[in-house]
């Protein structure tokens, strides 16, 4: 390898003492809880979905290495790499079309042999670089305006709109949701925001009418009579407030849950694990569980706010983003807080590319935040020069 | 590599957002937390008990509805299982059900097991084809998870025991088939003692309104159990008719209830884990009905059933003269109460309906009490009564019979030119000519109060089915009924048993015994005793005494040695047909319907309609009575023709039955000396 990765002493020399020991161990928790979560989730599911903890172990394995690979690397490699990395996602997003098998009236897997995969849980991480790379590329000092934004507007659009035509409504509105959260990073004009606003207002309306489908309204007007219709749109959610009412303020214990194991909650291995867990281990539990996602999310921001250039800052805020809002949508669904949309929880939900994807967005936020002791030529020269 | 020593970009412009994003998303977890809260803590007894109903169900313990027996323990009404089988359409046609997929890959689906179970089944072509058409149809739905693919339905009801044998046998092969026993009413004599009986049905909306009114699923359960003491639910089976509805309330029992662990889709789970689940009281065994023994004989009622095998239409009531109790209680034409209880399935009752309700003779008709018909002769002894308590007549009295007598315009006939008649000769040669001229001496009220201390024209209060009141003509009745004139007609007709008089079976029958016994007019009862499942006797019902009717001995003397004469005189009307072995009193009547004919009248039928009721009241044996029989054949012409024959069918059985009982050999007996009512 000619490439020198770093700047001396092995492999990555001084930044192996920069280790990130909590991200670490919050990430290593939350997947051990996750997994032993859906060791019980899944126990009631005999014969379909009994192995998935199994499975999910490998996965972890296989985006625990990746990770690794992702945080050893100097992540000024990525930049340079950007638009090549978010190419080639929106093309696996386009193949889906081709390759992909309709599944309850949507397609979003690629098989390749007996493996498959959904393209459109790695374009969350390659847009966030992408993304990166565009706001590293463009600095402004004053305001950006709304033709500023314009480029990374499209750059968001393209695969959003694709996931859509899919459809799959979750993973689209975490797209919007991460560009937005990453826009919220710069600095905007008042201006600009007020259009953003009055547009956002119009075209509420106009996407409630004609953007949704009919499930979806339905699961919206189903979130908003929670009582009604039990049998039907709500009873998912329906059962699974009272699974996590029926957790208490200490819970039922592990693989005691009543709702659980007689069949109550359904697609607990992906959309509903976490009221499995809220009936088994109550209100502490959750409220450990709950604190280690916070806990996460706010250190994405802290290595964001010491990383040494924007591309890095940017990347931590795109990571910590996608963790925030898959946790903050599962668990708002789970407690009824917000609609139903298919939005898995990290490293709880079962599902390869997830977990691959956030282990993968967790790795180069290891990476900027091992990086972040790193002397700017700029900052040396100023402290030279004291 | 160069690029990585180039001087790194401004991360100044995202400096000041770090804090507001931060503490955005941390109220975010925080109102995530509160919710928490709100759902765990505060509201988590709520949703813990929610959770609890959800897992607990109430199962119904079903309860055995009680026997019916005959006086010596022959079962006339029980339960017995009637196997339905039913399927669960998503496990016995998986390859109707849209394919679901694993991982993107379709999952395998078992083999169907439909055309087994239609071949076991014996369906035909066109009962398979019928039955998948409704599958597909009630399960179209591009959801796999719609619930009909789990939920069970009826295939065949009451299949035979060698096809549930059969289908034990190939159960590996039968995924999704299950065989459910449900108890149905069975009835061993079928259509025999059908209206005294009655049937069992299902219980009907306009009941299950009257204990489940609006609201009644949200009311507690205390409230439910007050609102709805006998707790009927939809698909109970009640008692429609006849014994089954009179003593429901003995024969029904009361269900029980077991609380079992269910899950989501309601399959019960078993296990030490889910024992403790379940909170106390865990169950309520269920109380099995009572069973009935009634005083009826069913071998008399086969007799009877033998003996009326002539005749399209009549009725016939055997009751025991020192008791009241009943023997005999029968009806024809009936129908089998097999069919009406469903165990032959839905098809099969609404068939029966249709058959019957068709039927100009009223199979469902209990022409012992529910139908009063003219009573023709058999009157005449009540009105003979009503002359000699009044001393208004002279038994020695004779009138001469010239076939006829004219009263006003109208002339009333006689059946012969009886000649020079008697109080007794009247009687037992039934010479009407007599009783025109004793009628107009004596009066219809003085007839009229006898007849009703003899309780007819009134209720007996036997109480198993509807009674007719029958009718016994006042004075003032017709004052009430007709605006001109009260015409010595009426009087002349009501004291030979026609015109405005009717009377039920039952009533004759009771009133022939209340002769018989000396004037005591009982109760007429058919249950004997309330019995529990093994046999011991909850309740007894002895003989009850409606009334002691007040006639003078000598004067009941003298009727009943007419009415001994009716039988065993050869000029007594029923003397033809008397079985000389049996000792018999009795009255024969042959009572004018007074039919019209009209117009949409098939010819045959329309002949037949207006054909007399044949009847004949009696008692046995004479000299010392112990069972009046009466019998009616509604159109069947002569009463001594066609009524005595039946009658002596029935004595003779009773002796026979009576003999063997005793563990005598059943013998021809002599017949006695003069009878009597005993003191």
């Amino acid at each position: 390898m000619t490439l020198r990765l770093d700047d001396g002493g092995g492999l990555l020399g001084r930044a192996r003492e920069h280790f990130d020991w909590l991200l670490f161990i919050t990430v290593a928790t939350l997947a051990v809880i996750g997994v032993i979560n859906l060791y019980s989730a899944t126990s009631v599911a005999r014969g379909a979905h009994a192995e998935d903890y199994i499975q999910q172990i490998y996965w972890l394995v296989g985006g625990g290495i990746l990770a690794t690979v992702a945080a050893v690397i100097d992540y000024r490699h990525y930049e340079r790499l950007g638009y090549a990395v978010y190419a080639v996602g929106v093309v696996l997003l386009l193949l889906v079309f081709i390759l992909g098998r309709e599944i309850r009236g949507s397609s979003r897997w690629i098989y390749i042999g007996s493996y498959s995969f959904q393209p459109s849980e790695f374009m969350k991480l390659f847009l966030v670089i992408a993304l990166a790379k565009y706001l590293h590329d463009d600095p402004k000092s004053e305001g950006r305006t709304l033709k500023d934004l314009a480029v990374p507007a499209v750059i968001a659009a393209v695969p959003t709109a694709l996931v859509m035509l899919q459809p799959d409504l979750g993973t689209g509105l975490i797209l919007v949701l991460v560009f937005l959260s990453i826009c919220a990073l710069t600095r905007v004009q008042t201006r600009s925001l007020i259009w953003l606003g009055v547009v956002g207002l119009i075209l509420a309306p106009v996407f409630w009418s004609y953007g949704l489908r009919g499930y979806q309204n339905e699961r919206i007007n189903a979130w908003l009579n929670p009582n009604v219709n039990v049998l039907g749109f709500n009873w998912d959610p329906h059962q699974a407030r009272i699974a996590v009412g029926n957790g208490g303020w200490f819970g039922q214990g592990f693989m005691r849950g009543s709702q659980n194991q007689f069949m109550f909650l359904h697609e607990q291995h992906s959309d509903f694990p976490f009221p499995v867990f809220a009936e088994e281990w109550g209100f502490a539990g959750s409220l450990l569980l709950v604190g280690l996602y916070g806990l996460l999310v706010l250190w994405c921001l802290r290595v964001a706010s010491m990383a040494k250039d924007r591309f890095g800052a940017v990347l931590a805020v795109g990571v910590g983003s996608i963790i925030f809002w898959h946790a903050v949508f599962n668990l708002g669904m789970a407690t009824g807080l917000l609609p139903i949309v298919g939005v898995t929880l990290p490293l709880f939900s079962y599902g390869g590319s997830s977990v691959m994807t956030v282990l993968l967005g967790v790795g180069l936020v290891m990476n900027v935040s091992m990086r972040r002791f790193y002397a700017s030529p700029s900052r040396t020269t100023q402290r030279l020069g004291l | 590599m160069s690029n990585l020593l180039l001087p790194r970009s401004d991360v100044g412009e995202f400096r000041r957002r770090y804090k507001w994003m931060a503490l955005g998303a941390f109220l975010a977890f925080v109102v995530i937390v509160g919710r928490l809260f709100q759902l765990q803590a505060l509201d988590g007894a709520e949703y813990a008990t929610i959770a609890h109903e959800n897992i607990i169900r109430r199962v119904v313990l079903p309860t055995t509805r009680g026997v019916i027996r005959d006086a010596y323990g022959k079962v006339l009404a029980s339960s017995r299982p009637s196997y339905d089988v039913e399927i669960v359409p998503g496990r016995v046609m998986p390859s109707a059900r849209p394919v679901r997929y694993r991982n993107g890959l379709p999952v395998a689906r078992d083999p169907d097991s439909w055309p087994k179970l239609a071949e076991v089944l014996r369906l035909n072509p066109e009962e398979k084809r019928t039955f998948e058409a409704r599958v597909r149809a009630a399960c179209v739905s591009d959801e796999d998870k719609s619930p009909c693919w789990h939920t069970p339905i009826l295939v065949r009801e009451d299949v035979s025991r060698d096809i549930v044998a059969e289908l034990k046998q190939h159960h590996d092969e039968l995924a999704g088939v299950d065989v459910v026993g449900v108890p149905v009413r069975f009835y061993p004599y079928k259509d025999l003692g059908a209206h005294m009986l009655g049937y069992v049905a299902e219980v009907d909306s306009e009941t299950l309104l009257k204990y489940r009114p609006k609201g009644y699923e949200d009311l507690a359960r205390e409230e439910q159990q007050r609102a709805n003491p006998l707790g009927y639910e939809a698909g109970d089976t009640v008692g429609a008719t006849g014994i089954e509805r009179a003593w429901e309330s003995y024969l029904r029992g009361q269900r029980g209830w077991e609380k079992r662990v269910v899950d989501a889709r309601g399959r019960y789970r078993s296990g030490p884990e889910t024992e403790q689940l379940v909170d106390a009281p865990p169950r309520m065994d269920p109380i099995p009905g009572r069973d009935l023994r009634l005083s009826i004989d069913v071998e008399l009622e086969q007799a009877i059933e033998r003996a009326m095998r002539p005749h399209a239409a009549g009725a016939a009531v055997v009751v025991d003269v020192r008791t009241g109790r009943l023997l005999a209680l029968y009806s024809k034409p009936d129908f089998d109460p097999n069919d009406l209880s469903g165990g032959a399935g839905r098809a099969r009752v609404r068939e029966a309906y249709n058959r019957m309700y068709a039927d100009p003779l009223r199979p469902m008709l209990d022409k012992t009490m529910s139908g009063a018909f003219q009573p023709g002769s058999t009157m005449k002894p009540f009105s003979a009564l009503a002359g000699l308590e009044d001393h208004v007549i002279d038994p020695d009295h004779t009138e001469k019979c010239e076939g006829y007598v004219v009263f006003g315009r109208r002339v009333f006939r006689c059946s012969h030119v009886h000649g020079k008649v008697r109080l007794h000769d009247a009687i037992a040669r039934s010479c009407n000519v007599y009783f025109f001229h004793l009628a107009e001496t004596v009066g219809m009220d003085r007839i009229a109060r006898v007849a009703q201390a003899f309780g007819l024209g009134d209720k007996t209060g036997l109480g198993i089915n509807p009674e007719a009141p029958g009718r016994i003509p006042t004075r003032s009745w017709y004052a009430l009924r007709y605006r001109g004139q009260f015409r010595v007609g009426f009087t002349l007709n009501m004291a030979i048993g026609e015109g405005d008089v009717t009377v039920t079976p039952l009533q004759l029958a009771t009133a022939y015994a209340a002769i018989a016994n000396g004037g005591t007019l009982y109760q007429p009862q058919v249950v004997r005793a309330v019995e529990t499942s093994d046999g011991a006797v909850v309740q007894e019902f002895p003989p009850r005494i409606r009334r002691q009717v007040p006639i003078a001995p000598d004067n009941l003397r003298r009727v009943t040695d007419a009415l001994y004469d009716v039988v065993n005189d050869p000029s007594g009307t029923a003397y033809p047909a008397r079985d000389p072995t049996l000792d018999v009193a009795g009255k024969t009547g042959t009572a004018q319907t007074g039919y019209v004919v009209k117009k949409e009248d098939d010819a045959k039928m329309a002949w037949f309609l207006s054909q007399n009721h044949a009847w004949f009241s009696s008692f046995a044996p004479a000299h010392n009575p112990e069972i009046a029989v009466t019998v009616l054949v509604q159109h069947g012409g002569s009463g001594p023709e066609v009524a005595v024959p039946v009658a002596m069918q029935i004595v003779h059985e009773y002796e026979r039955l009576q003999a063997v009982r005793a563990g005598r050999a059943p013998s021809a007996k002599s017949p006695p000396g003069r009878p009597g009512p005993r003191p």
